[in-house]
């Protein structure tokens, strides 16, 4: 065991636990699409949703940052605490919780206006710099963080969107991290992506995870494996089993997670 | 796991490296028993025909090892799919070392041949080896079924082998101190009983895969260890 990667992946059961979700259901008019989740997200650690089309590990993860809001028939029962704090509680404004809790989406989705726009956008409407050279600071960094800034520091006024796609995913990575938040959710990050920029994304997330706690949807199983340290299986809205992702992939409890990720009709 | 996989050709590859084993298996198992009768019947050419046969063992462990690289490859085996391909390296390595004692086995038979015999000692290495012989055909069987217990059962009977094997040397060692003439065949006789001591360790180690891969735990109890010469109490 003197490979890096397996002392660097082995999971503390000290980590703090940043979202504490519990008995959480979601219905869509009178459809119900989550039944009785509970799940303890942490720090500093990778968390991989995986599960086949309309097993709800979207519907949940836009539960973290109420982005579910916005569609009106959702409604969203249970208990959601981000730091002990109840998210769905009346006072807590959505907007305020959605910069500590950033999402990068499945499609890259620049705005359309300069690189530097992109990235300074979050900060300009938080408040968050006092002056012009504080926020370049500001975007300096969060392009670094989102492994973008030398390939793009020489053309920041350049629109986002003539960026490829794996960097424009980037920029949104680095977009969603200029706020400073806590966590990062990401839905399907990598699926409009090439390999190579898909790797770059991966590596990214690795480095992200020293900073934040990352939440991932991803269909692609072999990248829940690859980039995360816990898993949660989720099958027609039930969180089947959530555990550590090298014994989910060498030795799942649940036949339905045994199925699935080997590959079976389940 | 009785569903099958999306991809057919999944199943059909595993299936085939499984077969493989089975194969293996099989030609181990008469080599074992050739060994073992050449031995006490002194048949230079039985024993010339086992140690021929070897390369064949030799060459299924190969292509196992191609086959179960490529699996892994193409398609990223998980959970008990993982288990088996990680199974079927390691039963194959274990095969093809007990093809490597009775290839020994063998090459010994061929010196002995020429020598009177001592004692009855190659009777009782018979029974030893037949032993061993029908434990690996149960853990190939437990293997073919999927039987935790059968193979919990040939690990437990590993003992038995040791115990013949704790006779044997201190018969070897009496013949030895009788009368130096019989060292050199007796020599050879104490390594066969070894060949055959260590063809049963590693028939554990294939009982041992066998409940690895199919509950995906290692077995906890300490293995039986009966043999006691190393340790001076022989």
């Amino acid at each position: 065991m003197n490979d890096m990667r397996f002392v660097e992946r082995q999971v503390t059961t000290t980590t703090e636990i940043k979202f504490a979700a519990r008995n959480v259901n979601v219905f869509y008019g009178d459809a119900q699409a989550i039944h009785d989740v509970s799940v303890d997200i942490e720090d500093k650690t990778v968390t991989a949703f995986i599960g086949p089309s309309g097993c709800g590990k979207s519907t949940f993860l836009r539960c973290l940052n109420r982005m579910n809001d916005t569609i009106p028939i959702c409604r969203v029962e249970g208990d959601i605490r981000l730091d002990g704090e109840d998210i769905y509680d009346r006072r807590v404004d959505p907007v305020q919780l959605r910069a500590r809790v950033g999402m990068v989406f499945q499609k890259p989705n620049p705005f359309p206006k300069s690189i530097y726009d992109n990235v300074a956008y979050g900060p300009r409407i938080h408040g968050l710099a006092a002056s012009k050279a504080e926020l370049d600071e500001i975007v300096e960094r969060a392009l670094r963080r989102g492994a973008l800034w030398d390939e793009v520091k020489d053309r920041l006024d350049a629109p986002g969107t003539g960026l490829s796609g794996g960097q424009q995913q980037r920029l949104c990575i680095a977009r969603a991290v200029a706020t400073e938040p806590e966590v990062l959710l990401m839905d399907e990050p990598c699926s409009a992506l090439d390999p190579i920029a898909t790797a770059q994304v991966e590596e990214l997330i690795d480095e992200l995870r020293e900073r934040y706690s990352v939440v991932i949807v991803t269909h692609s199983m072999q990248q829940a494996a690859r980039v995360s340290q816990k898993t949660a299986f989720f099958h027609l809205g039930h969180l089947v089993e959530f555990g550590e992702t090298g014994q989910i992939f060498t030795n799942p409890e649940d036949p339905r997670t045994e199925s699935y990720i080997t590959g079976r009709i389940g | 796991m009785t569903e099958h996989h999306i991809a057919s050709a999944f199943d059909r590859d595993l299936e085939a490296i499984q077969a493989r084993i089975m194969k293996m298996g099989g030609l181990v198992e008469a080599a074992i028993k050739d060994a073992a009768r050449s031995l006490e019947t002194r048949d230079e050419e039985l024993a010339e025909k086992v140690r021929r046969a070897d390369a064949a063992i030799d060459e299924l462990e190969d292509l196992i090892n191609a086959e179960t690289a490529r699996v892994i490859a193409l398609r990223a085996p998980t959970a008990s799919d993982l288990r088996i391909v990680l199974a079927v390296m390691k039963i194959a390595a274990n095969l093809e070392r007990i093809g490597d004692y009775a290839k020994n086995i063998a090459k010994r038979t061929v010196v002995l041949a020429q020598v009177p015999p001592v004692g009855d000692s190659a009777a009782a290495l018979r029974r030893m080896a037949r032993e061993v012989a029908r434990m690996l055909q149960d853990a190939l069987d437990a293997y073919v079924q999927r039987d935790v217990e059968l193979a919990a059962d040939v690990i437990e009977r590993d003992r038995d082998v040791d115990q013949m094997y704790n006779a044997l040397f201190r018969e070897l060692l009496t013949f030895m101190m009788e009368d130096a003439r019989n060292i050199t065949p007796a020599m050879h006789l104490h390594f066969i009983a070894k060949n055959i001591e260590r063809m049963g360790d590693h028939v554990t180690n294939i009982a041992e895969q066998l409940i690895y891969q199919v509950t995906g735990q290692r077995p906890t109890e300490e293995r039986p260890k009966a043999d006691r010469t190393s340790t001076g109490g022989g």
